[in-house]
This record gives C-alpha cells, sequence and structure tokens, in this order.
C-alpha cells in the first residue's frame, strides 16, 4: 500500500513539473491575445464627462500600456515572478487580493454544487443500470436531458422566483450572506467553514441558505453527464465476467453492486467528475451573476468586456492552475479507486 | 393598599416595556434606520478623482466628503430635481462674488469638522482645491470648465476664508465647485500619506477617506458593497441635522430583474438602473413608488461621422434624420419613458428658445428622406454600419432593428454592429465609426457648454466629428456673455445651425427611474445621477 501511495505521489509529482512549460504558455497567450482584442481600455476607463487625451494618456502609462508590447510581457513576467498579478481598473484593487478574496466564493459554491451533483447522479445512474429500458430509467433520461436543456440562468431565476419572490422561503438572492449579518473572523474564506470554526450556528444556517439556491441550479446542469457515465459504466460493469461470478457465488445485492460493480465502474466517473468541476468553476458566471455571487468567473467577465488586462490575464493563470491541480487530485483518486492505475 | 396595586400596576407595565423592547426585534429597528441601495454597477474608488472611478464612486463621495457648496434643489414637473441655478453653502457659510465678477470669497462655517474630530479650515480647503487643479486627476478636466486652473488662483485669507479669483468672469465657476471633484479633504491626515511620487496621497484616498461628509465608510469591498455609518455631529443638511438614515449599505447586484424582485419584496429600499420594462410592471402594481424624471442633463444621439463619406454630405444626413421612425424607436427601447426630442412644431422655421437639448422639427417622411438622398446625389441610397455597445443593448438592439428596417425602404443597407463596451469607446475616439447610437451627459447642462464640448473640436466627445468655425466661435463666445438676452440670442442660433447641419440626431432624453418603497421620501435627481443617500428618509 504504502509503495502504491508512493508512486502515485512521484507520479504527481512528475506530472506537476510537466504541466510547468503549459502553465506558461497559457500565461504569454493571454497576454498577447489581450494585446490583440480590438478595444483600449485607457479609452474606456477615461470616460468621466470631461475626459480628453491626457486622462487617456495618463491612464495608458498607469496602466503600463505607453510601452512596447515585448517590453511589457517582460515587465509582467517579472512581476509574476514577484508574486504581483497587477493592479485592475475596475475594482481598484490588486488583483491578487481580488483573486484571493472572490475563489473562496466561487470554490465554496463549486464544491457544494459538485457534491448535490454527485449524491443525486451516482445513485440515479446506477437506478438507471439495474433496470436498463424500464420506466426509472426513462424517468432518469428525461430528468437528465431537461437538467442539460434549461441555461442555468433561467434555472437559476426560475428557483429564485418560486422560493424567493412567490413563496419567500430563501433568502435574497444577493451574495454569500445576508446584509445585516455580520461575518465570522476570516480562517479559510469559506463561509459554511469560518461560520463553524467561530462557533455561529446561526451565521453557518444563514450561509448555508444563501448557498444552497445557487448551488441546487448549477448541479441541476451539471447532473446529466454524471449521471449518463454512471449509468453506462455500471451497465458495463455489471455485465463483466466478475459481476457474473459475484451473483453466481451468491454475495450479497449490496457486496456486489456497491464493492465490485460500482468501485470498478466509478474511474470514468471521477474523470468526469474532474473535468466538470474546472469546468463549473469557470462556466458559472452566469449563476454568479445572477445571484450576485461574488465569484471569480463573473469578475472576469467584467473585466474582459472592458479590457481591463490584469484581471483576465490572472484569471486564466488561475484557472490554469487549478485545472493543472484538479487533474493531480484526479489521477491521485484514480491510485486510490484502482490500484492498477498507478502502474505507469 | 392602593398605593401597593398601583406599584404593581406600574412594575407590570414596566416589565412589559421592557419585554416589549427585549423582544422588537434589534434587527427591524435597524433595518428601518437601514437605506439599502442596490445597482448593477459598483463603487471603485473612494477617491471619485482616480481616472476610471464610476459613478457609483459619485455618489458615495458626495456623501462621504463636503464640498464648498451645493446645488440647490427645484421642482419640474412635480418631481425634484436640483437646481443649476440655486447655489447654497455646505462647508461655507456664505459666500461673495465681486461686482466685476472675478473674485469669490467663501466664509467656512466654524463648527465644521473632519470625521476625525478636527475642524475644517481655510488650508484644507486650499489644499484640496490645489490638488484638484494640479494633481493628475479627474477633477483637472472638470474645473478647467469653470476657469479654474492653477493652484494661484486659492487664497487664504484667513483660518476661515478663502478667495477664488477668475480670470474671466465665469458663470460655471461656482456651479464647478458644487461637482463631484472638488471635494474638500483633510489636508493634515491625507498629507500623512503623502509620498514623493505622489504628493496628492492619490493612491491612499482611493481606498481611504478623509472628509467631513455625513457619512463614514465602515466597509468597503470593491465590487460588492459598501456600508456606510452616519456621522451624528454632521449638521451641513438642509435642516442643520444629521443625514436620516443611521446606515446606508450600497450593494452590487448585477442581475436587473433580481434587483427588481429585492426591491418589490422590500428587501431593498430604493434603486434607479431597473429595465424599463421591470419599471413599468412595477408601476403597475402600484406597490411601490416610481418617481421618473427625464434626465434633463443627457440625451441620447444617433450620430453620424460628418467627416466620413456619404456621411460628409448635409444631404445624407437629413434624409437620415426624416428616415428615422421615431415614435416606434421611442417606444420600443426606452418604453416611452423619457421626454422626446423629435417631432417639434416650429411655426415659423425658427427654433423656440435657445435651450440646448431642445427638439428638432424632425419626424419620419419618407419621401422627405428620398429627396434629400436625390440632392446628395445617391438615389439609389447606400450601404453602412450602424453600432452600438454591449452595455446599451437592451434599449439600442430595439432601436437598431427599427433603424435598419426603415432606412431599407430608402434603399440604405444598414448592417448592425453590436460592440463591447471598450471596443465601441476606442472606435469613438478614433473616429472609425460611421453611424451609431451613443449617449452623453453634462453635469452642468448650459447651452454654451453643451455647443462647446460636444460640437467642437478633434475630441472624444465630439461624436459628430462637425468642425464648424462658425459654430465654435459663437459657443465660445456666449461662455463669457453676462447679458442673459444677448445669451438666448446666441442660443438660438446654435439651434438654428444645429437643426440646418444636422450633424447628429437628437432622440430623447430617457428617464432616471427611481423605485424605492413606499415609505421612501425625498428622492431628488440629482446631477450625477445617481441618489444621493443625504436626501432621501423614511416616512
Amino acid at each position: 500500500m504504502m509503495t502504491g501511495l508512493g508512486a502515485t505521489m512521484v507520479r504527481a509529482g512528475r506530472r506537476l513539473l510537466s504541466s510547468l512549460p503549459a502553465l506558461f504558455g497559457v500565461l504569454v497567450f493571454t497576454f498577447l491575445l489581450m494585446r490583440v482584442l480590438p478595444g483600449d481600455p485607457a479609452v474606456f476607463f477615461a470616460s468621466g464627462p470631461n475626459a480628453g487625451k491626457e486622462e487617456i494618456e495618463q491612464i495608458r502609462k498607469q496602466m503600463g500600456l505607453d510601452k512596447s508590447v515585448p517590453e511589457q510581457l517582460v515587465f509582467y513576467l517579472s512581476d509574476i515572478g514577484h508574486g504581483n498579478l497587477g493592479r485592475s481598473m475596475m475594482t481598484g484593487q490588486p488583483v491578487l487580493k481580488d483573486l484571493r478574496e472572490r475563489l473562496p466564493a466561487s470554490l465554496e459554491l463549486t464544491f457544494t454544487a459538485l457534491l448535490i451533483a454527485l449524491i443525486a447522479a451516482v445513485p440515479l445512474g446506477v437506478i438507471a443500470a439495474l433496470r436498463p429500458g424500464s420506466v426509472v430509467d426513462h424517468g432518469v433520461r428525461l430528468f437528465c436531458a431537461l437538467g442539460v436543456c434549461v441555461p442555468t440562468f433561467v434555472s437559476g431565476l426560475l428557483l429564485i422566483y418560486v422560493f424567493y419572490y412567490l413563496l419567500g422561503l430563501a433568502p435574497d438572492p444577493t451574495g454569500r450572506i445576508d446584509v445585516f449579518t455580520s461575518l465570522p473572523p476570516q480562517r479559510t474564506g469559506f463561509l459554511s467553514i469560518d461560520f463553524l470554526l467561530a462557533g455561529d450556528f446561526e451565521g453557518w444556517w444563514a450561509a448555508c441558505r444563501q448557498l444552497i439556491l445557487p448551488a441546487v441550479s448549477m448541479a441541476l446542469f451539471v447532473i446529466a453527464p454524471l449521471a449518463r457515465i454512471t449509468r453506462a459504466s455500471m451497465l458495463v460493469s455489471l455485465g463483466s465476467d466478475f459481476v457474473r461470478t459475484a451473483r453466481s457465488v451468491g454475495l450479497s445485492w449490496h457486496k456486489v453492486v456497491v464493492t465490485y460493480a460500482l468501485r470498478n465502474a466509478i474511474l470514468p466517473v471521477i474523470t468526469i467528475a474532474g473535468i466538470v468541476f474546472s469546468t463549473m468553476l469557470g462556466a458559472n458566471v452566469l449563476v454568479e451573476k445572477v445571484f450576485s455571487w461574488p465569484g471569480v468567473a463573473s469578475y472576469a467577465l467584467d473585466a474582459l468586456l472592458s479590457s481591463d488586462y490584469a484581471p483576465v490575464q490572472g484569471f486564466v493563470l488561475l484557472m490554469a492552475s487549478l485545472f493543472v491541480l484538479v487533474n493531480l487530485v484526479v489521477d491521485i483518486c484514480y491510485g486510490i479507486a484502482d490500484p492498477r492505475v498507478s502502474i505507469e | 393598599m392602593r398605593f401597593v396595586s398601583f406599584r404593581s400596576a406600574t412594575s407590570v407595565l414596566a416589565t412589559t416595556a421592557l419585554l416589549l423592547i427585549a423582544t422588537a426585534p434589534s434587527h427591524a429597528q435597524s433595518r428601518a434606520e437601514t437605506l439599502r441601495y442596490v445597482t448593477g454597477a459598483s463603487v471603485n474608488t473612494l477617491d471619485p478623482n482616480i481616472p476610471g472611478s464610476t459613478r457609483e464612486s459619485f455618489a458615495l463621495s458626495m456623501s462621504t466628503y463636503d464640498r464648498l457648496v451645493a446645488f440647490g434643489r427645484k421642482q419640474l414637473n412635480g418631481k425634484w430635481v436640483f437646481d443649476l441655478d440655486t447655489i447654497t453653502g455646505e462647508l461655507a457659510e456664505s459666500y461673495d462674488v465681486s461686482p466685476d465678477g472675478l473674485k469669490i470669497t467663501f466664509r467656512l462655517r466654524k463648527d465644521a469638522k473632519f470625521q476625525d474630530g478636527s475642524p475644517v479650515t481655510a488650508e484644507d480647503v486650499k489644499w484640496s482645491l490645489d490638488r484638484c487643479v494640479t494633481a493628475p486627476i479627474l477633477g483637472k478636466a472638470q474645473l478647467l470648465t469653470g476657469s479654474l486652473t492653477s493652484a494661484d488662483q486659492f487664497k487664504v485669507i484667513d483660518p476661515l476664508t478663502i478667495e477664488v479669483t477668475l480670470p474671466k468672469p465665469d458663470k460655471l465657476a461656482l456651479p464647478n465647485l458644487a461637482t463631484v471633484y472638488p471635494m474638500i479633504i483633510n489636508a493634515k491626515v491625507a498629507k500623512e500619506h503623502a509620498t514623493a511620487e505622489d504628493p496628492w496621497a492619490t493612491a491612499w484616498l482611493k481606498e481611504h477617506t478623509a472628509g467631513s461628509g455625513a457619512y463614514v465608510v465602515e466597509t468597503f469591498k470593491p465590487g460588492e458593497q459598501v456600508v456606510l455609518k452616519r456621522d451624528e455631529s454632521w449638521n451641513r443638511g438642509s435642516a442643520n441635522k444629521p443625514a436620516f438614515f443611521k446606515r446606508v449599505i450600497i450593494q452590487s447586484v448585477p442581475e436587473p430583474a433580481t434587483r427588481a424582485n429585492l426591491v418589490e419584496r422590500g428587501d431593498a429600499d430604493i434603486v434607479v438602473d431597473l429595465q424599463a420594462s421591470d419599471v413599468q410592471s412595477l408601476e403597475a402594481k402600484g406597490k411601490l413608488k416610481v418617481i421618473s424624471t427625464p434626465q434633463y442633463n443627457a440625451i441620447t444621439f444617433v450620430s453620424m461621422n460628418n467627416q466620413m463619406p456619404p456621411f460628409d454630405n448635409v444631404n445624407v444626413r437629413r434624409a437620415i434624420a426624416y428616415a428615422l421612425p421615431y415614435d416606434d424607436m421611442f417606444k420600443a427601447a426606452l418604453f416611452g419613458r423619457g421626454s422626446p426630442l423629435f417631432g417639434a412644431n416650429w411655426p415659423d422655421g425658427k427654433p423656440l428658445n435657445g435651450t440646448y437639448p431642445f427638439q428638432q422639427p424632425v419626424k419620419l417622411d419618407l419621401d422627405k428622406a428620398r429627396e434629400y438622398l436625390k440632392a446628395a446625389g445617391l438615389p439609389e441610397g447606400f450601404s453602412t454600419t450602424f453600432s452600438f455597445n454591449v452595455g446599451q443593448s437592451s434599449t439600442a438592439e430595439p432601436m437598431a432593428a427599427l433603424v435598419k428596417e426603415s432606412l431599407g425602404k430608402i434603399g440604405i443597407k444598414v448592417d448592425i454592429q453590436k460592440l463591447p463596451d471598450a471596443q465601441m469607446s476606442t472606435q469613438i475616439n478614433e473616429k472609425k465609426l460611421p453611424f451609431y447610437t451613443e449617449g452623453i451627459v453634462a453635469w452642468l447642462p448650459s447651452t454654451d457648454y453643451f455647443y462647446r464640448n460636444f460640437y467642437t473640436g478633434n475630441q472624444r466627445w465630439n461624436y459628430s466629428s462637425i468642425n464648424n468655425p462658425d459654430l465654435a466661435a459663437i459657443a465660445q463666445e456666449a461662455r463669457f456673455e453676462p447679458d442673459k438676452a444677448k445669451y438666448e440670442e446666441a442660443g438660438r442660433k446654435l439651434n438654428a445651425m444645429h437643426f440646418d447641419l444636422m450633424p447628429q440626431i437628437m432622440l430623447w432624453q430617457p428617464n432616471q427611474d427611481a423605485v424605492m418603497a413606499s415609505s421612501i421620501e425625498g428622492y431628488t435627481y440629482e446631477f450625477h445621477r445617481q441618489v444621493d443617500y443625504r436626501d432621501v428618509s423614511r416616512k
């Protein structure tokens, strides 16, 4: 077991190293892409009623845009080397600070959504696979299709309409916490954890209530791929020799389905969950907008619309790093789920 | 015995009262004294002078800082709006303008204190005004429009008196001092945070306040929310008492439908940037107070680049002016919520008055449009693009479709181009767009100001790129014209030229739709087009 874990770690380390060139590529590519895009941020931000040429020049200088592109790139890379991602014109804050404040919000939302999705999708997939072609299977398929068909912002707005506007059950959909609740001391940035650490259960409940609707509207969208994959891979697994053998020797239903079939079927689900997680983190911009969630995706979108270079570059770098990290975690999960994988 | 029973009665009463106080939700109590304002934009700096600051930052600074003077308010069609012609003292107790109009002397209030408790002195005022005209900040270009350009113009007479000298009697000098930028900063505190490269402490003031305003910033989360706490000792309000609300929460809610839900359910108190369709349905339900004020210092245009063929031909521009389906556009884009700047009736073909913006006598008349096209030598029409920015798509998109359809009838083929905001402003600045829709706003809406800033020079705000020396000369001269009748005459001339040259087409002035809980009172349409939190109170 130790050697298995060790091998996984070595492999993870190697993966991490080999992803560094890719990260660098992403960095340079985003940098160039932002400068190729039409739209001059200096003109956009110099939009006071009297902003003239002088103001535009001044902002250009402030953003370092008065220098040539190669020069800018060198400055940018050296800044990154010093852990400085630049300053956002939009919020007026250092990008690193903005991202540090907003990333936990996005992560908390995405984790919760993924958890809800997995809890719903895996049993649904398993049930569907156990009775292929039955009414249950068709029901699951219909549910999944509906979830995928409805865009997240529509389901989000619908949920708000029903649970906040009509029923008044949900709190107002404005961010992570009710404006009148005081925040716990910041430890992890995850409000649901920080409140627990501070021993403030009322606050914890308030934070969870804010979290439910956006998480559910995100989860609805990703239940489909997860459930479909679970079903497909369970079908293969259930039809394989070892399950037939297990059944024939009279093992309990639970042991056959959960221990043997599901464990073998879970690998592709983990892969998909990893991909789904990374996409959700970047693509939940609509949910963030609808629920005024102060996350990184809506931050990046606003920055992109106003050609605010530094935040967009910082966001892409963050996402690329997270992607690398998620892939690593998925690799490690593989090793745990199926020891054979660690043999390269 | 009676005495005892009396005592027990009082004690019962007292206990009940105590219980009531204890159980009365302190939450509800503080809620009534809190103003929750939601907006699609956000505050990005605590100093509105920083290039790139948002309109929300302007509004915030009105409450966190005082200026020497402030605009009064007046009723316009039964709604309160700011009054450019009444300048009242804010930090100044009184002011005098010398007979020749070259000197303005301000006497400061003796009781005015900064939020740290130190008194407001003429030295602070001088430092703040010097900063505004010297530092590389937004105030510089604004104060320029009031002939305030150099630190030499501000002189400290004694600790409570400051004198402003003008090179010419400029009627916009005083109103300029009431705008957002020349706020009065606590110079002692700011200087402590000034550095050699940043002698005016712009970096520090961006994230801290050092003012004498009605509200103190409690928390500032850029892009999310700002919480303000009332300064109890502030007394520059109309009734010489602190602002009404103990707390103000300014919260960013990007989704307009959510903002509408929040205010309808009573969770938010006031919002000014809802979609026209939501405003209409909320108004119809009648539960909330809706105050719609035409933004009388803002205009939406259809602009044409006067230097670019075929729009360099005046007859082409006239053709367009008679080919726009104004009424349909007004309904589709704004649901009719605004004041139209088309469809006037000029009996003798001359402008009715000398104020700008004005209603032009243009309406949809395709035959006339075809004649003008013929006169321009383009009877078969031509092809062009019509651009608008993404940020305005809710109003501009239906409008663009109608423009395309209508111009198609006279042979002009229009391609609709939707541009990201930054790209649109870049192209406007570089004068690359032939035909587009955009809006303008002027803080100090006087006729000459509009013509000088939006119709002259090779600069960004001259959307139509018109270059007419006569027009520029009349506008420039009118600026310093002290005689009201002559000023009016110049205005009429300019308006007549506008209609004749048709550099761009004024469409309308959209309404500012302020939707608020029915308990909110005192809302006033301000020059910065945001809510001034000091104006409002709860019944």
